[in-house]
């Protein structure tokens, strides 16, 4: 186990030597060999990584730490041969794994990303796993048993379709390791597997790491920043310091041994040593407070809380968030909030800060209250953002200004303080977080850890009553950890009352008080109703059956003829909508649908809307003729009828397959379409928490001022676009670490036949177009 | 493991100036060593006309970042086209009472999906791509239209990629944006001459169609202009050429 330090920094870029061949001694699966790897992206004047070597012989299970920034992402991507996939830079160096360049056998190096649910690309845990199969061009009718073998390794024992959007956080970890190991790796890379996990989906995962690394024989290279659970794990541990080079290698305990104090200092979770010490805040920074301590602050009885969320095909399911929750935030307290995953214990904070609709009651002190109404939901944006600060669980999405400084002061100069006394309260905040260098700097390019920070010192500044904060404290380092921790006592000495989310024992522990949360129990769903005939057919018959309206209705001449052709599509269309309880399939049993023909004629209704205006234009602009006009209505109806009833059933997560196997359009735009199309309902969720954050802070949309509502729509795109840009980058990771990248020819693990039902919907939407053609007038 | 293409980096030091790169070959092809990670230094940027920085040699070969950043830009336009449905068939259906052809000048957001995914990657098919998916998205929940926002994106994409080809794939600026756009509107002016508006009088269809290239030169290609300068200064178009002609011009 041999390792070579780089002493000297490197800042010139080496072109590529040819380096001799390696003795023929085959490599051992999964040894890795890293020898002078430098990596500056394009736009960094400082590399990240300076000529870094590195040698792990296959087997071994490395732990490799480092302050943020020091390059550990990095080099784990350069193991994957990822490195490239979305940044461009200055890359020299040698990575070899087994020998070869890696990525050139497609998956030989697994890697599961931080972010659950990031790397997930189908709309079922089966079909997800199999995407790496289809990549390296498997026959169909191998991949059962390797999808299969893969789940079973990582003990996700639920059924092959179970969606991926109901999976838990740790469950979506897991499912990324049984993707990565369907495609039989030697080398394993985890990321921060479990950083944004609850403790108990940490263990979860970290259990089945173990499990699988053990019974592959697999090398595994595990980022980490929480050292203490992984130590059993690891044989060996490797420090990179904040230069990108290595500072310490060796077994753990000698390691820790050595350099435990400077580890600690650094911000690394070292198991052994004390916790770290909020960082205390100057006495008078704050003001004191409005209210005694543990006087009531806010307020909330029996809140109930249900959240919908709507599907791709236009149904929306309903889930209960939260159920008769109870609580008092007192003056000069921190209360935390527990409980496992599901329990709602963000949605309770969205309620207390009226930023959701909600059942039951949240009052505030009446001193806090503007006017007569005390519940924060009716409260106009400056008031709310008065008297509440809320600090969401991800803290890009409140990012509103152009500078670190200026995000600082947003809520207040929205509220129109002091501007002196505000800029060097921020001004000390900022230094007491160590941000005080980048007081310039653009927010959205500072580190996750900073912009946490950021968000905690953007809420403070203008000393609310009530702080809101939803897992403050989670994936942070002990420096952050303190910075945060020190920001929120301070704000709780002043008087302030402060409720916190928290899986973190240490927070728990310095609070005031806790309240434990549980899983709210969810009323009971009906059985799902049956699907109608309609819903029996592929989505290319259906969206076919839907553009054949169109010819429909241009061809008829007349607007007797339309009434014709719409006779025979509402008669198609009740023939469709029908939902006999035939067949075997288990969509075809249960009970019968409701509100078919409403919901029809509820999606009708803008096109009646537009009917009337094109047959009213077309009597205005023409030659004010009645059965001109008519017909021009009606042609708008008979084109606009059939989606209105077919387009519902298109499914979604078929389309990808039947467009790639039926049309035979070119596999890997069609594969990016079906993993976009699983995001949707991701896009709203962005979208109202960036809503509510400009509303907590003061900068909300009211109906009074245009220019708010303009700046808030401004704002919600283009938020809305960089996360979307941001998700699809950290896709492309996940995809090419399992062979998209030249995956031009690949297989389709689902079939997507043309069958029976498919042919008849066709067919039958050919007989309103003939009737238009050859029906006599 | 992405081979075949050659990093733009502004900052090279040996940049040539305004004439357009010929497509790069693999440095190690051909060579004596062993292919590694990646084994280049930084190439000059590939520029077309008018400065714009264009996408990385070879342009049909798309990257995978490139495939799903369309596909997600797509499928957001497409939620946005759910609300602007909203408002299209909703309140401003008033305005019908009016002076109709102008119902055309509410056409040029539906364009904005296909320039500004144009815009974004630079590669040929991908105004159309981003168009076509934000017709899908905004179509499959449901929306007034139907089949017919599908035909639409269509032509819609179809113009707008018409307008990158003719500028030959080398302008990316406020004209190749505004081209675009207006560009959009002919063939979907076309369509509708043939569904909604067929009896219109010729007068009022060629002032509907003006109306939709004023629109879509307008709003689609200046609003979507300034969007994508917008996105490059948050830092999220770094890998792609608008993110490239930033640090270009903050380097100057």
């Amino acid at each position: 186990m041999s390792v070579t330090h780089d002493a000297g920094l490197r800042h010139d870029t080496r072109r590529f030597e040819e380096s001799p061949r390696r003795p023929a001694a085959t490599p051992r699966a999964g040894e890795v060999e890293v020898r002078g790897l430098a990596w500056r992206p394009f736009g960094r004047r400082e590399p990240i990584l300076r000529g870094l070597d590195l040698e792990v012989p296959a087997g071994q299970r490395v732990l490799l730490v480092g302050p943020s920034g020091s390059g550990k992402s990095t080099l784990l991507r350069a193991l994957a041969g990822v490195l490239e996939t979305v940044d461009a830079g200055e890359l020299s160096g040698t990575v070899r794994v087994d020998g070869a360049v890696p990525g050139t056998r497609a998956g030989a190096v697994g890697l599961v990303l931080q972010e659950p649910g990031a790397g997930v690309v189908s709309a079922t845990i089966g079909r997800d796993v199999a995407f790496g199969l289809e990549n390296v061009g498997m026959p169909r009718a191998d991949m059962p048993a390797r999808v299969a073998a893969a789940l079973a390794a990582v003990h996700l024992d639920m059924p092959q379709d179970t969606p991926t959007h109901a999976l838990s956080g740790g469950e979506q970890q897991r499912l990324a390791l049984a993707g990565a190991l369907a495609l039989e790796p030697t080398l394993l890379l985890l990321d921060e597997p479990t950083a944004m996990l609850d403790p108990v989906n940490a263990a979860s995962v970290r259990a089945s790491v173990a499990d699988v690394v053990t019974a592959r024989q697999l090398t595994t290279v595990v980022v980490e920043h929480r050292l203490g659970p992984w130590l059993d794990f690891a044989d060996r541990l490797v420090v990179l310091d904040a230069h990108g080079t290595v500072t310490a290698d060796g077994p753990p305990a000698t390691v820790l041994a050595e350099q435990g104090e400077s580890l600690v200092a650094q911000g690394i979770w070292v198991p052994g040593y004390p916790p770290p010490q909020p960082r205390g805040i100057p006495g008078g920074l704050f003001t004191a407070g409005a209210l005694g301590t543990g006087v009531v602050a806010l307020d909330a009885a029996a809140i109930t809380v249900e959240r919908t969320v709507r599907r791709l095909d236009g149904s929306t399911r309903s889930t209960v968030a939260l159920r008769d929750q109870w609580l008092q935030a007192r003056a000069g307290q921190v209360h935390a909030l527990v409980g496992p995953s599901g329990s709602g214990k963000s949605t309770l904070l969205l309620a207390l800060a009226g930023l959701v609709d909600h059942e039951g009651i949240v009052r505030a002190h009446p001193e806090l209250a503007p006017h007569e109404s005390r519940d924060p939901h009716d409260w106009g944006t400056t008031d709310v953002g008065r008297v509440l600060a809320w600090v969401p669980q991800l803290a890009s999405s409140t990012i509103v200004a152009a500078t670190v400084l200026d995000e600082a002061m947003t809520t207040s100069r929205a509220l129109g303080l002091v501007e002196s006394e505000s800029l060097s309260r921020a001004r000390a905040l900022l230094g007491l977080v160590g941000l005080g260098h980048l007081e310039q700097a653009d927010p959205r390019h500072l580190s996750g850890g900073e912009q946490r920070r950021l968000a905690v010192v953007s809420a403070v500044v203008h000393q609310p009553a009530v702080l809101l904060a939803d897992e403050a404290t989670v994936g942070q380092d002990r420096l952050t950890w303190a910075a945060v921790t020190g920001v929120i006592e301070g704000l709780r000495d002043a008087g302030s009352a402060v409720v916190v989310t928290t899986h973190d024992d240490e927070v728990v522990a310095r609070a005031d008080r806790t309240t434990t949360l549980t899983r709210p129990v969810q009323a009971s769903t009906a059985p799902a109703p049956r699907r109608p005939l309609a819903a029996r057919a592929g989505p290319l018959a259906l969206v076919t059956a839907a553009v054949l309206g169109i010819p429909a209705g241009i061809v008829s001449p007349h607007w007797r003829t339309s009434l014709l052709v719409l006779a025979a599509q509402v008669a198609l269309a009740a023939l469709a909508l029908w939902a006999p309880a035939w067949g075997t399939d288990r969509r075809d049993r249960g009970p019968a649908p409701r509100g078919r023909a409403t919901s029809v004629a509820l999606r009708m209704v803008p096109g009646l809307v537009g009917a009337v205006s094109v047959g009213w234009s077309t009597w205005l602009l023409g030659s004010h003729n009645l059965s001109v006009a008519a017909t021009a209505g009606l042609r708008v109806v008979v084109i606009v009828f059939p989606s209105a009833v077919l387009i519902r059933y298109v499914d979604a997560d078929a389309l990808g397959d039947h467009l790639g196997q039926r049309l035979r359009l070119p596999a890997r735009p069609v594969v990016a379409l079906a993993a976009a199309l699983q995001r949707v309902h991701t896009f709203g969720d962005i979208w109202t928490e960036i809503s509510r954050a400009r509303r907590v802070r003061g900068i909300g949309a009211t109906a009074r001022s245009p220019r708010s509502v303009l700046a808030e729509l401004w704002a919600l795109t283009i938020g809305l676009l960089v996360r979307s840009l941001q998700a699809a980058a950290a896709l492309a990771v996940g995809m090419d670490a399992r062979g998209f990248a030249n995956a031009q020819r690949r297989t389709w693990a689902a079939p997507a036949a043309w069958r029976r039902p498919d042919t008849v919907v066709a067919l039958a939407s050919l007989l309103p177009l003939a009737l238009a053609w050859w029906a006599p007038l | 493991m992405r081979t075949t293409h050659r990093p733009n980096d502004p900052a090279s030091t040996n940049a040539s100036t305004g004439t357009r790169q010929d497509a790069g070959t693999r440095q190690d092809a051909g060579t004596s060593h062993e292919p590694d990670t990646a084994t280049h230094a930084p190439a000059a940027p590939a520029r077309g006309r008018g400065g714009s920085i264009l996408a990385s040699r070879p342009l049909m070969g798309w990257r995978t970042v490139d495939l799903l950043t369309i596909a997600f830009l797509g499928v957001a336009f497409g939620i946005a086209y759910w609300g602007y449905d909203a408002f299209y068939n909703g309140p401003i259906s008033l305005l019908k009472i009016g002076f109709l052809p102008a119902w055309g000048l509410f056409a040029g957001p539906w364009f904005m999906a296909g320039v500004v995914g144009g815009l974004v990657v630079r590669r040929p098919g991908a105004a159309f791509l981003c168009e076509v998916v934000a017709a899908i998205v905004s179509m499959v929940p449901g929306n007034a239209y139907g089949a017919t926002t599908l035909v639409s994106g269509i032509l819609q994409g179809i113009g707008a990629e018409v307008a990158f080809a003719l500028l030959g794939y080398g302008m990316y600026g406020i004209v190749a944006a505004v081209l675009a756009g207006a560009l959009s509107a002919p063939l979907e002016a076309a369509y509708e001459w043939t569904t909604w508006t067929k009896d219109w009088p010729w007068d009022s269809k060629l002032l509907y169609l003006g109306a939709m290239v004023l629109s879509g030169a307008v709003i689609a290609g200046g609003v979507g202009w300034l969007l994508t300068r917008a996105l490059a200064r948050t830092g999220a178009l770094s890998s792609f050429p608008p993110g490239f002609e930033l640090r270009d011009s903050r380097s100057a």
